[in-house]
């Protein structure tokens, strides 16, 4: 890790980020706003693929699926950002390798749901109840991205391990 | 009085002990993805995003986003005893309480609208009249500016 911390301070990217007086709040701004759309938008998609709010129609949701990656897009690229202008800080962070431990485990989730759920979804009624899979899935992205949210937030609490 | 506030065992509890801060704060977090989270994805319905899903139905979050915003206004209560006297003369602070006020009234409308006529716009297939979709853009506005402006509370 240090190694890494090394080839990283002194970057023109870390520079920045360090130098600008504005770029840590905007970025920080941008974060929340990405957050906000990325769980929105799975709220939704994954309450109903639970079996709740059954009245909104199940196939639908996923109109809301690029919004999912928009607010991903944002996180991941701010995100990025805050690792690339402090990077000793996140690296000696126990509460941010948990995070991004839990990403991972949402990203392979959301796999999951490519390759079993996703080809059957178009045989569904609208407004069904889900299968039990389903909502396994849908349970697992929620407890994940949330559990992503948290660990974000307390990363300057938390010890560096 | 905010002196007073910040002295009370619950404001030295948040301020001072151990895990106070990081409870009220991680709360906040989760409450403010779900009202934020819910209401954006509702007023991008109403601008006309997500055709096929109905206008009664993503009305039928708006407890779940109550929820969220009910969550973030105590925990929010909590966080504010602990510094009051620095927040109550915060121009950010008060900007983005301003907002957030402004944001429920709005939202307190729209829900009222489409109470009244989401079954309406569901059955003609017609877009939400202009006057909502109007005030679903100003709530997105809202919630965007409260959110950069409670960040700012930080730094300025």
């Amino acid at each position: 890790m240090e190694g890494f911390v090394q080839a990283i301070e002194g970057t023109a990217i870390n520079q920045w980020v360090l130098g600008s007086q504005w770029a840590w709040p905007i970025m920080e701004i941008l974060h929340f706003m990405g957050l906000s759309m990325l769980l929105g938008s799975l709220l939704i998609i994954d309450l109903r693929m639970a079996g709740f709010f059954r009245k909104i129609d199940v196939g639908a949701t996923h109109k809301m699926l690029p919004w999912v990656f928009i607010g991903f897009g944002i996180n991941m690229t701010t995100g990025i950002l805050f690792v690339m202008g402090d990077p000793a800080r996140y690296t000696a962070n126990i509460g941010f390798w948990w995070k991004m431990a839990l990403v991972v485990v949402a990203g392979l989730n959301a796999l999951w749901f490519w390759w079993k759920i996703n080809p059957v979804m178009k045989t569904w009624e609208p407004h069904a109840d889900t299968p039990a899979l389903a909502k396994v899935i849908a349970w697992v992205s929620l407890g994940s991205w949330f559990g992503v949210l948290l660990l974000g937030r307390l990363i300057p609490y938390i010890g560096t391990g | 009085m905010f002196e007073w506030l910040e002295l009370t065992p619950v404001a030295l509890w948040v301020g001072e002990s151990l895990y106070g801060y990081p409870f009220m704060l991680g709360l906040h977090a989760v409450g403010l993805a779900i009202v934020v989270g819910i209401f954006a994805m509702r007023d991008m319905r109403l601008l006309g995003q997500f055709s096929g899903i109905s206008y009664e139905s993503i009305d039928g979050l708006r407890k779940l986003a109550w929820t969220g915003f009910a969550i973030n206004a105590i925990s929010g209560c909590f966080l504010f005893s602990s510094q009051a006297t620095t927040f109550v003369v915060s121009t950010p602070f008060l900007l983005k309480i301003g907002m957030i006020f402004l944001a429920a009234v709005c939202a307190a409308i729209i829900q009222h609208r489409m109470h009244a006529d989401a079954a309406k716009w569901d059955e003609s297939g017609t877009a939400a009249v202009g006057s909502v979709r109007a005030l679903a853009f100003v709530s997105l506005v809202l919630w965007m500016g409260a959110i950069i402006s409670g960040r700012l509370v930080a730094y300025l």
